[in-house]
């Protein structure tokens, strides 16, 4: 399963065109892709990064990373995926430079409750949470648990896309989102629907 | 047969089982109505989660719709280093050098006064072994940057392993060899007289009274130090008032309300003070160096005598040359100065007619700034070349530490607090790197602090001439585009602070911002992990 948000348009060859243009410096072309391209970067950081001002920031600086390492894209492989690691792994360096504590246990299996959930209970979870809701409960979450749920939910990543960029073991890795699932069980069912505000505002 | 975990369903739902196992958790949820209802519930959970994943509820900024832009032409590149290299020997050659021949005129032989002023032997004993463990801490550091250089490949575990070897390391080192006794007032201190102390004596009391003798250093940080005793070392003292009686066999260097010399001291004397006092039964058989407000020489000095002085009052006699720089030069009937007296004043020198003078008195009158700087070409090239110096810490900053160069830039835009924290920090921290020097055991930590805070004050106009730019060009991306609004904001600072009367107070505004600025971009980088710590508290 390979589906990435669909983020452009354009026909391969018009790609391939309008990336050439921009290597050659064509600045038109660059606003053309980065017109493109920047708003699904911008939800994309949305999601993966606590505040709104830290997702805008981010958008920026991915450009930039994106407009100095064109050079070393390689066109066999899709331009979606390309730009999606750039971001993923530009948004958890920027987590990773913030945290401290937060999030420094490895994957310690034990910690795993063992025993079925409760489907129902699981369902109607669902039923009484909107996208709302979700949003703000991910905005919650260990960064790295909210990382793995948007690179693999948001950006549809392959485990060994979510390893690379996180950094951690693929075995681990369906771990990491078991646990990110629980964690925002837990914080849902916490907070009920208490949510509503603090997602229309997000953190920021 | 017992029910699959969670983790297995969640990855035979994700494809991430091999197909032995993926047929085995098929067949068996095949009869099973509890695992096929958990599975059902996972998928669903997926379906539900890319969903609100995708919900789209928020706008693009505006502020996201115009693409960066990207760097500027080589030339650009080529000529902003060219002047920045022009700054910066100008900045050495104008201002540094002359600075360190005219002190190294005044008998300042033993290397910079940086050097001299901290890292000498006499000031503390324990560089030394503090030069090694900058050395350690160095290559610890380095160890580090490659460590996260080679973050991806390395287990974290072996990561950590080696911070805690280097940190069982530095905790091995033998301790400073410096002998010294520490003595703390009780809230005076008092070294009674017959009493010797075969080492450095170091002090902080309110008030101190040395009437024996002390066979090292003496460092005092004191309100009011009397010393009556010999000192066969240096003095160095942090105090109010400091009145030493005695004789010296080293140097005084003090940082002083007030200072009066009556004894004698055989090598140089250093201050900074308010008013200086070289009492007539006094001899200096060094040099004079002071900056302070007032000066009176009516004792010996052998050596030179260099001043930044506002007013200066000479009757002593002076074996060398006396360099002075300042407001009134008063020279009695009384005074005998053996070799050459430059001196640039605001006043007219009053010299009286029994003075014995070795050379006629050079003099030059300086006036205010804004008469004289105008109309020279040199003042305007100087700016340029000033401009380049804060263009190249720019260049630095930013190709060293981009991530905080761009927060603290960002940091600019919200005024009010980031020029209240600045005059927060302006004060704070000079007066925080005081108490902190006072313990001792804080020396390193209060003067690195010290460092960090002239580091600031220099980096605050590069951080608003920053924000400026980008005020004016609008928000760019890139390195390239940074430093063309750096170099557009550092030029207008400059300009601004050419203004008669009203530059200084700009750049002393600029000065305030920028720090507060600092504080507010490290402060940001922060946040997260204090509110990780709030949380775990």
């Amino acid at each position: 399963m390979e589906r990435r948000k669909s983020i452009g348009e354009m026909s391969t060859a018009e790609l391939a065109d309008l990336l050439a243009q921009v290597r050659a410096g064509d600045s038109d072309a660059w606003g053309d892709l980065y017109g493109q391209y920047a708003p699904a970067i911008f939800r994309f950081c949305r999601r993966a990064l606590p505040t709104r001002e830290d997702a805008e920031d981010a958008t920026t600086e991915i450009f930039m990373k994106v407009r100095q390492k064109l050079g070393m894209y390689d066109s066999s492989r899709p331009f979606t995926a390309w730009l999606y690691k750039v971001a993923s792994n530009h948004c958890w360096d920027t987590l990773r430079r913030r945290r401290i504590r937060q999030d420094l246990e490895t994957g310690d299996l034990e910690t795993l409750p063992l025993e079925h959930p409760d489907p129902s209970q699981l369902e109607q979870l669902q039923i009484d949470h909107d996208s709302k809701h979700v949003r703000a409960g991910l905005a919650k979450l260990p960064d790295r648990a909210r990382m793995a749920l948007v690179l693999r939910y948001y950006s549809e990543m392959s485990y060994e896309e979510i390893a690379d960029t996180l950094g951690v073991r693929r075995a681990f890795v369906g771990v990491l989102l078991l646990r990110a699932r629980h964690q925002l069980r837990d914080v849902l069912a916490e907070s009920g629907g208490g949510l509503q505000g603090a997602a229309a505002g997000g953190r920021s | 047969m017992s029910h699959f975990d969670e983790m297995t369903c969640l990855l035979y739902m994700e494809g991430q089982l091999d197909a032995d196992h993926a047929e085995e958790v098929r067949s068996h949820a095949a009869t099973c109505t509890e695992c096929r209802g958990l599975l059902r519930a996972l998928q669903t959970e997926s379906v539900w989660l890319r969903e609100s994943l995708e919900a789209d509820d928020e706008s693009v900024p505006a502020r996201l719709v115009q693409a960066p832009e990207h760097g500027g032409a080589p030339w650009g590149w080529i000529s902003a280093l060219g002047l920045s290299a022009g700054g910066a020997y100008t900045v050495w050659s104008g201002f540094i050098e002359p600075w360190q021949a005219q002190a190294a005129q005044a008998g300042f032989t033993q290397g910079n006064l940086l050097t001299m002023l901290f890292f000498s032997g006499a000031f503390w004993k324990g560089w030394d072994a503090m030069r090694s463990l900058i050395e350690l801490l160095a290559m610890g550091t380095l160890g580090l940057v490659v460590m996260w250089l080679l973050r991806r490949h390395l287990r974290r575990t072996t990561a950590l392993a080696v911070v805690m070897g280097a940190l069982a390391l530095a905790v091995a080192l033998p301790p400073s060899a410096g002998a010294a006794e520490l003595k703390h007032g009780d809230p005076n201190y008092s070294l009674p007289a017959g009493e010797v102390i075969h080492t450095d004596l170091i002090v902080s009391a309110a008030s101190t009274r040395i009437d024996g003798d002390v066979e090292g250093d003496l460092i005092i940080f004191s309100h009011s130090v009397t010393v009556n005793g010999h000192i066969k070392g240096d003095i160095i003292a942090f105090s109010q008032e400091l009145r030493v009686n005695g004789p010296v066999d080293g140097n005084v260097r003090a940082m002083v309300q007030n200072l009066q010399l009556y004894g004698t001291i055989a090598r140089n004397v250093l201050a900074w003070a308010g008013d200086v006092n070289l009492d007539q039964d006094a001899k200096v058989n060094g040099t004079l160096t002071t900056g302070s407000g007032h000066l009176e020489v009516n004792g010996k000095l052998v050596g030179d005598l260099l001043a930044f002085s506002g007013d200066v009052d000479i009757n002593g006699q002076l074996g060398r040359n006396a360099r002075i720089r300042g407001g009134n030069l008063t020279i009695g009937s009384r005074a005998e100065i053996a070799g050459q007296t430059t001196a640039q004043l605001r006043q007219p020198p009053d010299v009286s007619t029994g003075a014995k003078l070795g050379s006629p008195l050079d003099w030059t009158i300086t006036k205010s700034g804004s008469e004289t700087r105008y109309s020279s070409g040199r003042y305007y090239v100087h700016q340029i070349l000033k401009w380049g110096a804060s263009f190249l810490f720019g260049l630095v900053l930013l190709f060293l530490v981009p991530g905080f160069y761009f927060d603290a830039v960002k940091a600019c835009a919200k005024t009010a607090p980031a020029i209240g924290f600045g005059v927060l920090f302006l004060f704070a921290i000079p007066i925080a790197a005081v108490i902190v020097c006072i313990t001792v055991v804080g020396l390193g930590v209060g003067i690195s602090a010290m460092m960090f805070w002239v580091i600031t004050i220099y980096a605050a106009q590069v951080l608003v001439g920053g924000w400026l730019g980008e005020k004016i060009l609008g928000e760019g991306a890139g390195v390239g585009a940074a430093l063309g609004r750096l170099a557009l904001g550092l030029a207008i600072l400059r300009a601004l602070g050419m203004l008669p009367y009203l530059g200084g107070w700009i750049s002393f505004v600029v000065v305030i911002w920028g720090m507060g600025a600092v504080a507010l971009a490290i402060y940001k980088n922060m946040r997260p992990q204090l509110a990780a710590a709030a949380a775990v508290v």
